[in-house]
């Protein structure tokens, strides 16, 4: 695969800035991470890094209400932005003439957002985001589980330990105090990356964005990171039942596995993929097709980087099945891993799925450019971006065991269980 | 304000020019070869969709379509798999209503081995009882599933109560539980035979390939494909046409998933383009009128959008919505609106400029991965539109104007026709729906 190019330039206020050309497209995206997320959210303010992220659309002094989209979408772009536990990014794909519109106004609401900030408009979003956590948790089957994993994974009072979206409550008890201080705090440019991926010209680039963002003052004060320390292990067994409007039961498992970034976290994103990616894999092979038990099967490692990341599995019975069965079939395959290791065979496998993969993941230049500012926030490393396959690559069936025997066992282990509401009752 | 940057010089974009090539078997070859890419799409289209079932075996083109996944003649579901994934392919079979789809994406250098193995898929799949059986039942947990989400619950209890009994497209088009309980792998076994033959059928390749090398390939691997199909039902998309509330009952829910529509358009409609502006200014954009009223105006919902659903036959008109339950009937009535404004008033020359802006502008962004472009392919092949389609779609598209957009709304947005469904918490929102007397009302359960 051929490297993504990649030129680093910081600005004086200290706003990282991340190029990389490619003369011949048609289209240009602009992304910035914020180095700020619900992690950072203070006791009873569960949900309100992504309430406020809902704030940066609300116009600014510059800006009318409703016009930030207008602007990008007459322009043929398209735009949004997310909020997790360790970050917020926002981002935009544009036709390449209208680079600079994309880059004004994500510094005009970096530089502009207070003075046109009101009651009404954060109460509108306040209910557009009830609405929203509404839609993917409370109205969801099985919506609560992110939520409920993270509270029983991470010990109270530790930054994992509510979900982003936060809780009713807290969303209700958001004030425009709120807005402002975490303003001042956390949206200045040197706690952001700013990436310019696709068509456009250097020299016109960077000049674009000196003018837009080199005016926009640091923050002097900015805080340190929140102290994310936690036990590498849960260090006993955990289980959980939840009643919920489900048909089928479904059973999670949650583990505390080393942080994004480190190799055995690399190894545990393996381990997943031999589990759960692909009809050749473990759970798909052994509990859909085989025994005939799940209906669905699930393995995955969460990217996130304070104290420690989370390895999950999840398995939907199929009626008739119960959960006991079903989880000692999951727990099978898992210690099969544990003690076993991968094949050759299972290692070329996944090595080609993921080299696939990540080839069409780069085929975006919006994803390209996201995956950019995420080494550059998370890492101040832009360049792991071309080592992703080769590290992937480079992992053996040793180094895959030794990770799962290190932290997937049962003391170390969440089993959250969803039941239908009527047969726990 | 202060002014936005001028943009600079627009660098120009054409969708990708393509070859087609015509096998002596029928099958029809697209090579869309890009020089600058690692990965090739590859999409087989056949006669294959629901459309081709006959009604009593509804559910059988979902079916097959899973099914051809799990193995072939020479290699069993799991020996299949391993071939494929060891070469980084997930290879997807899927059916809807007017085609059947195959297909993987794969680096260049797998191609041929890829489309060796998609061929002998299709023209020599085991088509397992063992498998079959497995795959039939996770399709009936799937619909056990779906019905306890309130959005895919509504979307299928919409269809139920819009067409008339004895329209397919009354159903999803993967079947309903009475009708997939009942197939068999006889049934599987005799829509293959008759329904994947390349008669009527397309290979799409776009992305990283030398072109007479793959056309090589293709005639290797299916030069001899044979069969002649029986192509597929003509639909009459007939739908009730009196304005009514259909209220499913689903205890407990904290917000109401709103559907709101009437029968739409087919895929030929000469009016297509109007339409399809229309839907995006009123419901198809971030601002479009019914998410800046019911989202960003009034709080009631995460989001609210409208669209038709183009079939060969005509597919539903919907507007929907996920709202609180507290303001199930004010939603109503504000989304009502929506349909009535459109009609009554011609839409501003600056919301329409904006809409059309952006569909023209966003038109490369669509066509960045080579999935991307093999996929706008198929509405040609499979509905016949002309070559040079996405040639003249930005043009198409700049000729609507503001007396096109408001005829369509006139004659295809008509509110007074509505099937109004509601999927919520009856004990909750019934007597407000009563109150709010926008129609006759029924309560049923949720099946």
């Amino acid at each position: 695969m051929p490297d993504v190019p990649i030129e680093r330039h910081t600005l004086d206020n200290g706003l990282r800035v991340i190029l990389s050309r490619d003369p011949s497209a048609p289209i240009v995206a602009v992304n910035l991470w914020y180095d700020v997320g619900s992690k950072h959210e203070k006791l009873g303010k569960t949900g309100f890094a992504h309430l406020f992220e809902h704030m940066m659309f609300q116009g600014t002094a510059t800006v009318d209400k409703g016009q930030h989209f207008s602007l990008i979408q007459a322009a043929g772009g398209t735009l949004n932005a997310t909020t997790w536990l360790d970050r917020t990014n926002y981002f935009e794909t544009m036709p390449a003439h209208e680079l600079e519109l994309a880059l004004w106004l994500e510094a005009d609401r970096m530089a502009n957002l207070l003075p046109a900030m009101t009651q009404e408009k954060l109460d509108n979003q306040r209910d557009v985001v009830k609405n929203e956590r509404r839609w993917s948790v409370d109205n969801q089957p099985y919506g609560s589980w992110d939520e409920k994993m993270q509270a029983l994974v991470y010990p109270d009072g530790h930054p994992y330990h509510h979900s982003t979206i936060g809780s009713m409550e807290d969303l209700s008890a958001a004030s425009l105090d709120d807005v402002r201080e975490f303003f001042a705090t956390y949206y200045a440019p040197n706690n952001a990356v700013l990436t310019v991926a696709g068509g456009f010209e250097t020299d016109a680039a960077l000049r674009m964005i000196e003018r837009h963002f080199g005016p926009i003052p640091r923050n002097a004060t900015l805080p340190g990171p929140p102290d994310m320390t936690v036990e590498a292990s849960i260090g006993r067994q955990l289980r959980e039942t939840v009643p919920d409007q489900v048909p089928l039961p479904r059973i999670y498992l949650a583990h505390r596995a080393p942080v994004f970034g480190s190799d055995a976290f690399d190894a545990l994103d393996v381990a997943a993929d031999v589990l759960g990616s692909g009809r050749a894999s473990w759970l798909y092979a052994g509990l859909i097709r085989e025994q005939r038990l799940a209906q669905d099967a699930s393995a995955f490692v969460f990217p996130i980087t304070g104290g420690a990341s989370m390895f999950v599995l999840w398995v939907t019975a199929r009626p008739g099945v119960s959960v006991e069965t079903l989880e000692k079939a999951l727990i099978a395959e898992i210690d099969r891993l544990a003690s076993d290791g991968p094949s050759e065979g299972d290692l070329n496998r996944v090595r080609n799925l993921r080299a696939a993969q990540t080839a069409g993941m780069l085929e975006r230049i919006g994803e390209r450019a996201d995956r950019l500012s995420m080494y550059g926030c998370l890492f101040d490393a832009p360049e792991l971006i071309n080592s992703e396959v080769s590290r992937y690559r480079a992992i053996g069936p040793d180094r895959v065991r030794d990770a799962m025997r290190a932290s997937i066992h049962d003391r170390n282990r969440l089993t959250l269980t969803y039941v239908p509401a009527e047969a726990a009752s | 304000m202060i002014a936005r940057p001028a943009a600079t010089a627009p660098r120009p974009y054409r969708f990708p020019d393509f070859e087609r090539h015509q096998l002596d078997s029928g099958l029809s070859v697209w090579l869309v070869p890009l020089a600058d890419r690692e990965l090739v799409s590859v999409h087989l289209l056949t006669d294959a969709g629901a459309a081709a079932e006959e009604e009593r075996n509804a559910g059988i083109a979902a079916l097959t379509a899973q099914l051809l996944v799990t193995g072939t003649e020479r290699l069993d579901a799991a020996e299949f798999a391993e071939t494929t994934e060891r070469l980084g392919i997930e290879v997807s079979s899927e059916s809807s209503w007017d085609s059947a789809r195959a297909g993987f994406v794969a680096l260049g250098e797998h191609l041929d081995a890829g489309v060796s193995l998609l061929a002998e898929m299709i023209r020599s799949p085991r088509l397992d009882t063992g498998e079959f059986d497995r795959l039939k039942a996770e399709r009936l947990n799937d619909i056990l599933q779906s019905r306890a989400d309130p959005g895919r619950l509504a979307d299928e209890s919409f269809l139920r109560e819009l067409y008339a009994e004895g329209v397919p497209y009354r159903r999803l088009s993967a079947g309903s539980p009475e009708s997939v309980a009942a197939l068999t792998v006889a049934d599987a076994k005799a829509f293959h035979a008759t329904r994947y033959v390349p008669q009527a059928g397309h290979l799409i390749l776009a992305g990283a390939f030398e072109p007479a090398a793959a056309l090589a390939t293709i005639e290797r691997r299916l030069g001899d494909w044979t069969g002649e199909g029986k192509g597929h039902r003509q639909i009459e998309p007939r739908t009730r046409v009196d304005r009514r509330i259909v209220l499913v009952d689903r205890p407990g829910s904290v917000q109401s998933e709103l559907r709101v529509g009437h029968l739409g358009i087919d895929r030929h409609d000469a009016r297509f383009f109007p339409a399809l502006v229309m839907a995006a200014l009123l419901g198809g954009v971030f601002g479009s009128r019914l998410n800046l009223r019911l989202r960003e105006e009034l709080g009631y919902t995460y989001g609210a959008r409208c669209s038709f659903d183009p079939r060969r036959a005509a597919g539903p008109f919907t507007a929907s919505a996920a709202v609180q339950t507290e303001v199930t009937a004010d939603a109503l009535r504000e989304l009502l609106a929506q349909l009535d404004r459109i009609r009554d008033d011609e839409p501003g020359d600056v919301e329409l400029a904006e809409v059309r802006d952006f569909l023209v502008g966003v038109f490369p962004l669509r066509f960045e991965t080579t999935a991307g472009i093999a996929g706008a392919l198929e509405p040609l092949a499979v509905y016949g539109l002309p070559d040079d389609y996405w040639q003249t779609y930005r043009e198409r598209i700049e000729a609507v104007g503001i007396a096109d957009v408001h005829a369509v709304a006139r004659d295809l947005v008509r509110p007074d026709e509505a099937l109004i469904l509601v999927t919520g918490d009856a004990s909750q929102v019934r007597r407000e729906l009563e109150d709010a007397a926008l129609g006759p009302l029924e309560v049923i359960a949720a099946t």
